[in-house]
């Protein structure tokens, strides 16, 4: 039993250790960093294109026009008030060639690279993307759930997208003072 | 499993339990005076050779469509977009599409945490989202001007030249084609050359007493020139079209002490939009009928509120057109300067 006891207590007092060590990385420790190479991602989000879980009065089956099949996300910004609604998402967006990696900037950019000379994060956007029957509503709701009593939405538009995109470029990020 | 290491697996679990029970309880809640004692490091946010560009044509596979909507009698109203874009100046009307720098590396895009106390809000956690900061004269550029060399402005970003081609100054664009019940399909565009939003800044806080989120937006838009056409999407260049050469807009809505409002209402669903009217503790220490404070510091202090208030250019918004092109016919230059939005409660409805 003594045994036991002894051997809980080394493993806590290793579990303790290993806390203590962890130590913070300030920014100028972290910008000596460099990573070995970028990341490279391809791949598909598919949003409720063939429906969701939820069947009740107001979401249900795609086939079923006086139905909402598509995710919603709603959100407040005053206690009380009513809410902004992100309804009916649904559809697929594919890419290729979504890359992240950290690059040093010294020089271009108009010769604001030379003073710059830093490293930023690099998100380079996909080399091709491609939407295909991607729709939402932009809306505003009296309440949280379409379901709830006396629950009143506005629609201000529906956006439906599909096909390829010309889309290009890379999103920089990088601490500022 | 031997019965030995069962046991000594569950007294880890509980010990490990215990412990991140004790760690759970080294959790405390930031109040808003907390936070807005933070003043990290923002993070800055530049597009590097962007172009996007997206539009509505059916034998290309290609759908961008605006459903939803319906006229004032009723019908329903399609809008097909034939193209948004977001191009390098010089884009001719998008057909052109080539990429563009968004914020610079030394004046960048930026999100960050701002301490209230610093902006006139104390006790306030502040996020801000801005676009590239005004700078000083010496080393800005000429807002407007498509060749504008450095010391000509208060503008951060450049205009795309020979010696920097990309530039920080986008073109964009906005074709419509728009089908309202049985009528035939009407065009509306919209195109912008050399756009510049420098100055401009979003900052939203938790406004404690009212319990809403409180917004202070100020949008700077500068554009040589600015164009509303009804022409067809192969022919942009037509003749039928708006031109506002030289357009400038400084919007401010809402400020430190008059926030923007933006919420729903929870019985219509619809949306609202809210500025206070302007007030100050003591507002009955000033004369109504003269405006002069009574003579006491309660008095004093908020005749100097309000002089500040009616004085101070940050809480107002201009227009200018430097020139009105309407379909060939010029009409000359006009502006309206000083706007101050001392009270607005706009609110959106559905109509039956």
């Amino acid at each position: 039993m003594s045994k036991r006891i002894v051997f809980i207590l080394v493993l806590s007092i290793f579990a303790f250790k290993a806390q203590a060590d962890m130590q913070s990385i300030d920014d100028e420790a972290l910008s000596s960093v460099t990573g070995q190479a970028g990341v490279y991602l391809s791949g598909e989000i598919a949003i409720n294109e063939e429906g969701g879980p939820l069947e009740n009065s107001y979401f249900g089956a795609c086939d079923d026009p006086s139905k909402v099949c598509g995710a919603r996300l709603s959100f407040q910004t005053q206690q009380d008030g009513g809410w902004f609604v992100l309804d009916n998402i649904k559809g697929s967006i594919s890419f290729e060639g979504l890359t992240f990696q950290v690059r040093n900037i010294s020089s271009g950019f108009g010769g604001d690279g030379a003073l710059f000379n830093r490293d930023v994060m690099e998100i380079g956007l996909p080399e091709s993307i491609r939407m295909n029957d991607f729709q939402y509503t932009l809306a505003t709701g009296s309440s949280e759930r379409p379901t709830d009593a006396s629950y009143q939405q506005v629609d201000f538009m529906t956006v439906e997208m599909s096909g390829d995109l010309t889309l290009q470029g890379n999103l920089l990020v990088f601490p500022t003072p | 499993m031997c019965d030995f290491m069962k046991r000594i697996i569950g007294k880890q679990i509980v010990l490990l339990c215990l412990v991140s029970l004790s760690a759970n309880a080294e959790l405390m809640s930031l109040s808003d005076n907390d936070l807005s004692e933070v003043d990290g490091a923002g993070i800055g946010l530049v597009m590097d050779d962007f172009a996007f560009s997206h539009g509505h044509s059916p034998s290309e596979d290609k759908i961008f469509r605006i459903t939803g909507i319906k006229d004032s009698s009723g019908e329903d109203v399609v809008i097909n977009v034939n193209q948004l874009y977001i191009a390098r100046a010089g884009s001719n009307y998008g057909t052109n599409i080539q990429g563009v720098n968004l914020g610079r590396l030394t004046n960048p895009y930026e999100i960050d945490l701002l301490n209230g106390d610093d902006i006139g809000l104390p006790g306030e956690a502040v996020l801000e989202l801005s676009a590239p900061k005004k700078v000083a004269l010496a080393e800005g550029y000429d807002c407007l001007d498509v060749n504008a060399v450095q010391g000509s402005g208060t503008c951060s970003s450049r205009p795309a030249s020979a010696s920097w081609v990309n530039g920080e100054r986008p073109d964009m664009g906005l074709e419509l084609e728009i089908t309202a019940g049985a009528q035939g399909p009407k065009n509306l565009n919209f195109n912008v050359q050399s756009a510049v939003f420098d100055g401009s800044y979003l900052r939203l806080w938790g406004d404690e007493n009212q319990n809403k989120m409180a917004a202070e937006f100020r949008l700077n838009f500068y554009t040589p020139q600015l164009e509303i056409s009804t022409c067809s999407q192969v022919n942009q260049g037509c003749t039928s079209s708006i031109k506002m050469q030289d357009f400038q807009l400084e919007l401010a809505l809402g400020n430190t002490f008059q926030p923007l409002y933006i919420g729903v209402d929870n019985l219509t669903g619809g949306l609202t939009l809210e500025i206070s009217k302007i007030t100050h503790e003591y507002i009955n220490n000033i004369s109504q009928a003269s405006g002069a404070s009574d003579g006491s510091v309660q008095g004093n202090e908020a005749y100097a509120f309000f002089e500040d208030f009616y004085t101070n250019s940050a809480y107002r918004s201009n227009i200018s057109v430097g020139n009105l092109d309407i379909s060939g016919t010029s009409l000359g230059s006009s502006k309206v300067e000083g706007i101050l939005i001392q009270y607005m409660d706009v609110k959106f409805r559905d109509l039956p």
